[in-house]
C-alpha cells in the first residue's frame, strides 16, 4: 500500500513536470508572438504597402509583391508535378513502387534548404547565367513545396471510396474519366489543404532564396531571369542588423506581416481539414 | 464498328495519363539524384584538393587573394595558403543538433503526454492548434527573437549566473561573452524542433495506446506507470522516428542558427556560451567570401560542405523513415 | 485553382510594372556596406534628375561586390578594396575611386567609452590572434597611462567580419604592415582566416559590427567611418591609432586628409593602391579609396551610357563629391588628380 502511495506521489510529480513543460512551451510561443506583435504591429503602417524599400528603410511593397510572386510561381511549378506524382502513386504504382515513391517524397522533404539554394545558385544563377532571378527563386521554393503538395494529394486521393470508383466504372466511365470526374473532386479539399500548407512553407523560407532570388529594391517584373526579386524574409534578416531604428522597425514590420500571412494560410488550411477530413487523415 | 476507335481512345487516354503522371513522379527522384550528382561533380576538384584533411582539418582558409602564385594538390590549384578543414563546422553541426535532441526529446515527450492526458478536452483543440502554429513560425522570426531577446539574456543573465554558481560543471563555466554561441543556437533549435516532435508523438500515442493505457490501469498501475511502462514502450518506434526527423531538421536549419551562433571560425567552443558554426550557416555566411577566390576552390569546397551535410541528413532521414514505416502510416509526418 | 493562380500572378505582375517607366534602365549596385550609406544618398539625389535609370543598392560586402561585378550579376561592385593582381589578370576590371574613407577601431568598455584609447598595430594583432586576452593586459596599459588603472580584468571579445569585406582588407593590411608576425600569419585580404580565438564573434557587414559591438560588453571592432554617427549613437568609444611615424592619431578629417595627401602622388593610372599606414606625422593609418568595380565591357550601349552618366556624376565636384553628400558619411572628396584618373577610366566603359 505504501509503495503504491509512493508511486502515486512520483507519478504526480512527473505529471506536474509534464504539465509545466506544456505551459513553458506555450508561454515561449506566446512570448514570441507578443514580441513580434508588440514591435511589429506598431511599425506596420499603411504606407509600407505602397512604397518600396529604399535606403535604410522605406516600405515593403516590393518585398510583399516579390513574396507573392515567388510563392505563386513556385506553386505553379509544383502543382502539376506534385499532383501528377501523387496520382501515379495512387492510381498506377505497384505497392512496392508506392512505398518507394512515398519514401522518396519524405526524403526530399528532409533535404536542408541551404543545400537546395546552393545547388541552384551554382547550377542556374552562375552556371546557366540566369543571375538572381524569379525563376531560380521559384524553382528553389518549388523543390521545397513538392513534398507537401504531393503528400497531401496522395493522402487525399487515397481516401476516394472504392465504391465510388467501381460505381463509375460500372456505369461505363473510362478510367481516365474516373480520375477527373470522381477522384479529383473528392480529393480537392485535401489537395487544396496541401497547397495552402505549401504556401505557408514558401512564405517563410529564406535560406534557399538568398542566393537564388537575390534581392531588389524595386517592384518585381515578369522577367523570369536576370532580374532579382525582393521578399519579406530577406528584410527581417538584413534590416535587423542595421544600426538604425528605422531599419529595425521595417524588419519587425516584415516579421509581423510574415507571421500574419503564414498563420492566415495555416488557419485556412486547418479550416479545410476540420471541414472535410477526420483527424487521422491530416497532413502537416 | 464504333467500338474500335472508342477502345483505342480509351486505352490512349489511360496510357497518356499514366505516362504523364509517371514522369511527374520521376521528378522527385530526379531532383534528389541531380542535386547530389551535381554537387559531387562540382565539388570534385575540392574533394581531390582537400583529400581526407577536409574531414579532419580545423583551419578554413580560402587563401590569400593578394598573394602571388598558388598551391596545388593532386593537380588542382587554389590560392596561396588555402586550406579547407571542415571539422569545426561538422563538429558544430553535430554538437548543436545533438545537444538539441538531449533537451528536445524529454521536453517533447512530456509536452505530448500533457497534451494527451492532462489537457481538458474542451481546451485540446486550442492547445493542439498552438503547437501546430509553433511549427509554422518562419525560421527568420525565430532568429529575430533569438538575436533581440535570447542572446542579450544569455549574455547578461544566464552566462554570469552560470559562471558564478555552476562554474564547477565542465563546459559551463568561463563566461558568456557576447551571448551568441552554442547555447543560443541550441535553445532556438529546441524551440524549432519541439513542435514537430510533439505533433508526431501525440499522434502515435493517440492512435495506438488507448487499449494499452486501459490495460495497464486495470492491472493496478498509477496513470504515470501506465504511461511509462505501457504506452511509451509501445510507441517507441514512433518516438524514435520523430526524433530522427527532428534531428534531420536541426542539422539542416540555417537562418535561425546563423543569426545566433556567433560565426566561429578555426576554433571549437570551450564552453556552452562560446561561438559555434554549423555547415548550413557557413555556406550562407562564407559564400560571398568564397566568390572572391579566383581559383574557384573556395566555392567548390563549400559545395563539398553541402555534400557532407546532404549525406548526413539523407542518412538520418532514410533511417528515420525506415523506422517510421515499420509502425504505421499515420506516424509518418514531417 | 490554376486559373486563379495564373490570374493572381498576372495581377501581381501588372502591379509590379504599374507606375514605372517600362523603358527604365536598371542598374544593380552591390558590395561594400561602408559605401552603402553614401550610395543611398547619391542614388536618391541622382534619380531626381535622371528618371530613365533605376539603381538598386545592396549592402552585401566588398567580396560580393567584386565577384558579382565580374560575373555580370551587378553593374557596379562597391568595394573598399582594389582588386588583386591575379583576378585582374584573368578578368580585367576598372577600379574607379569614388571617395576617400577611413576606418575606426571601436570598443565597448563600460565606463571607458568616452575616452579615446590608444592602440598600435601589434597590440591589435595580439588581440585578434588571442595573445592579448584581457583589457588590463600590460601591453594595452603601456600605451594608455592615463586610464591604465581603469582598464578592467575582463576578457576581450574581438569582433570580425564574416562576409568578404574591404574593411577586413584595410584592417588586416594595417596589421600586416605594422606587425611582421601578422604579415607572415593571417596576412591581409577581403577574407582572412582569423586565428582561432575562443571569444571571437563574427558579424555581417558594418551594420552587424555596430550592432554586435553595441550589444557586447568588452568587445572591440573595426568599423568604417561612414558608420561614425551610428557608433557614436550606440555609445561606443573609438581609438587613436599609432601611425607609421609613431604618433597616436584620431580619425579626424584633418588626419585623414594628411594621410591621403601623402599618397595621392603615388596613385597609379589604374588607381589600385593601398593608402594604409601612410607616412607623415599626422597621417591616420587606416584610410582607403572607396572603389566602384566595373566591367569595361558592358555589352549593352544603354546600360553602358547610364552607368557612365551615373559614375561621372558621382565623381564630379558639383555632383556626388559635394560636401553635403560626403560629410553625411564622413568621407573625404577625391583629390583633383585622382578625379582625372577616375574620369579616364569611366570613359573606357563600352
Amino acid at each position: 500500500m505504501r509503495s503504491r502511495r509512493v508511486a502515486g506521489a512520483i507519478g504526480a510529480l512527473w505529471w506536474g513536470l509534464s504539465v509545466a513543460c506544456l505551459v513553458a512551451a506555450i508561454a515561449l510561443l506566446l512570448s514570441i508572438f507578443a514580441f513580434v506583435a508588440l514591435r511589429g504591429l506598431p511599425a506596420l503602417r499603411p504606407q509600407l504597402f505602397f512604397t518600396v524599400t529604399h535606403g535604410i528603410a522605406g516600405g515593403l511593397a516590393n518585398a510583399i509583391a516579390g513574396t507573392f510572386l515567388l510563392v505563386a510561381s513556385g506553386l505553379l511549378l509544383v502543382i502539376v508535378v506534385g499532383i501528377g506524382s501523387a496520382l501515379w502513386t495512387v492510381e498506377y504504382a505497384s505497392p512496392r513502387a508506392q512505398r518507394l515513391m512515398r519514401f522518396t517524397i519524405d526524403v526530399l522533404s528532409g533535404v536542408p534548404s541551404i543545400v537546395v539554394g546552393y545547388f541552384l545558385y551554382v547550377a542556374l544563377v552562375e552556371g546557366l547565367g540566369w543571375g538572381f532571378s524569379l525563376l531560380a527563386g521559384a524553382l528553389a521554393l518549388a523543390i521545397f513545396m513538392l513534398p507537401y503538395v504531393s503528400r497531401a494529394a496522395d493522402l487525399a486521393l487515397s481516401t476516394v471510396p472504392r465504391e465510388m470508383r467501381e460505381g463509375a466504372v460500372a456505369l461505363g466511365a473510362r478510367p481516365a474519366t474516373v480520375v477527373f470526374t470522381i477522384a479529383f473532386p473528392w480529393a480537392l479539399p485535401g489537395i487544396l489543404t496541401g497547397l495552402l500548407i505549401a504556401t505557408g512553407i514558401g512564405l517563410g523560407e529564406t535560406a534557399p532564396l538568398i542566393y537564388t532570388a537575390g534581392w531588389s529594391n524595386y517592384m518585381p517584373t515578369l522577367a523570369l531571369t536576370h532580374e532579382p526579386v525582393g521578399y519579406l524574409t530577406y528584410v527581417v534578416w538584413t534590416y535587423i542588423s542595421q544600426p538604425f531604428a528605422k531599419s529595425h522597425a521595417l524588419a519587425y514590420a516584415a516579421a509581423a506581416l510574415l507571421m500574419i500571412l503564414v498563420f492566415g494560410t495555416n488557419l485556412v488550411a486547418r479550416g479545410f481539414v476540420e471541414y472535410r477530413f477526420p483527424r487521422s487523415q491530416r497532413i502537416h | 464498328m464504333i467500338a474500335k476507335p472508342w477502345r483505342i481512345q480509351r486505352v490512349g487516354a489511360q496510357a497518356v495519363l499514366r505516362t504523364v503522371t509517371i514522369t511527374m513522379a520521376a521528378v522527385s527522384f530526379a531532383v534528389i539524384f541531380l542535386m547530389l550528382a551535381f554537387l559531387v561533380i562540382y565539388a570534385y576538384p575540392a574533394i581531390r584538393f582537400n583529400g581526407l584533411g577536409f574531414l579532419t582539418g580545423t583551419i578554413w582558409n580560402i587563401g590569400n587573394q593578394y598573394g602571388s602564385g598558388s598551391v596545388s594538390h593532386n593537380g588542382y590549384a587554389a590560392m596561396p595558403g588555402a586550406q579547407f578543414g571542415a571539422l569545426v563546422f561538422i563538429y558544430g553541426t553535430l554538437m548543436t543538433s545533438g545537444l538539441t535532441m538531449v533537451f528536445a526529446v524529454p521536453f517533447a515527450i512530456l509536452v505530448a503526454l500533457a497534451l494527451v492526458y492532462r489537457v481538458h478536452p474542451a481546451l485540446k483543440p486550442l492547445a493542439n492548434a498552438l503547437v501546430e502554429l509553433m511549427s509554422g513560425i518562419p525560421s527568420v522570426v525565430y532568429g529575430l527573437w533569438g538575436m533581440i531577446v535570447l542572446v542579450p539574456w544569455i549574455s547578461n543573465s544566464v552566462g554570469p549566473f552560470a559562471e558564478a554558481h555552476l562554474g564547477f560543471i565542465p563546459f559551463v563555466g568561463g563566461g558568456a561573452g557576447s551571448g551568441d554561441g552554442l547555447l543560443a543556437a541550441t535553445f532556438i533549435l529546441v524551440l524549432m524542433v519541439t513542435p514537430i516532435m510533439v505533433a508526431t508523438i501525440r499522434d502515435v500515442i493517440q492512435s495506438q495506446s488507448e487499449t494499452i493505457f486501459e490495460a495497464s490501469m486495470a492491472l493496478g498501475s498509477t496513470t504515470w506507470q501506465a504511461v511509462t511502462r505501457g504506452v511509451l514502450p509501445s510507441v517507441r518506434a514512433g518516438i524514435l522516428g520523430s526524433l530522427l526527423i527532428a534531428f534531420g531538421r536541426a542539422l539542416g536549419e540555417t537562418m535561425a542558427v546563423l543569426m545566433v551562433c556567433g560565426g566561429a571560425i578555426n576554433i571549437f567552443p570551450h564552453n556552452l556560451f562560446q561561438p559555434v558554426n554549423t555547415i548550413a550557416a557557413v555556406i550562407v555566411s562564407q559564400l560571398e567570401s568564397a566568390l572572391t577566390d579566383s581559383s574557384g576552390m573556395a566555392q567548390r569546397s563549400l559545395a563539398e560542405l553541402a555534400v557532407v551535410l546532404f549525406v548526413i541528413t539523407l542518412s538520418v532521414n532514410v533511417v528515420a523513415r525506415t523506422v517510421l514505416r515499420g509502425t504505421d502510416r499515420d506516424g509518418n509526418r514531417a | 485553382m490554376r486559373k486563379t493562380l495564373a490570374l493572381t500572378l498576372a495581377a501581381l505582375c501588372a502591379l509590379g510594372t504599374a507606375g514605372q517607366a517600362l523603358a527604365a534602365t536598371r542598374l544593380l549596385e552591390t558590395g561594400s556596406s561602408l559605401l552603402y550609406p553614401l550610395l543611398n544618398i547619391w542614388v536618391a539625389a541622382y534619380q531626381k534628375n535622371d528618371h530613365a535609370v533605376q539603381i538598386t543598392t545592396q549592402s552585401t560586402g566588398s567580396g560580393t561586390g567584386i565577384s558579382q561585378a565580374i560575373s555580370g550579376v551587378a553593374q557596379i561592385g562597391a568595394s573598399d578594396a582594389y582588386m588583386p593582381d591575379g583576378a585582374m589578370k584573368s578578368t580585367p576590371m576598372l577600379n574607379i575611386p569614388l571617395a576617400i574613407s577611413a576606418q575606426q577601431i571601436n570598443y565597448n568598455i563600460p565606463g571607458l567609452n568616452n575616452v579615446h584609447l590608444n592602440f598600435s598595430g601589434p597590440v591589435l594583432a595580439g588581440i585578434y590572434s588571442g595573445k592579448i586576452r584581457y583589457w588590463n593586459d600590460s601591453a594595452i596599459k603601456a600605451m594608455n597611462h592615463d586610464v591604465a588603472g581603469k582598464l578592467p580584468h575582463q576578457p576581450i571579445v574581438p569582433i570580425h567580419r564574416t562576409d568578404g569585406s574591404g574593411d577586413t582588407f584595410i584592417f588586416s593590411q594595417y596589421l600586416s604592415k605594422s606587425t611582421p608576425s601578422w604579415a607572415n600569419g593571417p596576412g591581409f585580404g577581403t577574407t582572412i582566416s582569423w586565428p582561432g580565438v575562443s571569444n571571437a564573434v563574427g558579424a555581417n557587414g558594418n551594420p552587424g559590427m555596430v550592432q554586435t559591438c553595441k550589444h557586447t560588453r568588452y568587445s572591440i571592432a573595426y568599423i568604417g567611418v561612414s558608420f561614425l554617427n551610428e557608433t557614436n549613437k550606440a555609445g561606443l568609444g573609438y581609438a587613436a591609432l599609432k601611425n607609421r611615424d609613431g604618433h597616436y592619431v584620431l580619425p579626424t578629417a584633418a588626419n585623414i586628409h594628411a594621410a591621403a595627401a601623402s599618397m595621392v602622388g603615388h596613385t597609379p593610372k589604374d588607381d589600385r593602391i593601398s593608402l594604409v599606414f601612410a607616412p607623415g606625422a599626422n597621417s591616420y593609418p587606416i584610410i582607403n579609396y572607396e572603389y566602384a568595380i566595373v566591367n569595361p565591357k558592358q555589352g549593352n550601349a544603354t546600360v553602358a551610357n547610364s552607368l557612365k552618366a551615373f559614375l561621372n556624376w558621382a565623381i564630379s565636384a558639383n555632383g556626388g563629391q559635394q560636401a553635403h553628400f560626403l560629410d553625411a558619411v564622413h568621407f573625404l572628396p577625391l583629390p583633383g588628380p585622382v578625379i582625372a584618373k577616375s574620369k579616364a577610366q569611366i570613359e573606357s566603359i563600352r
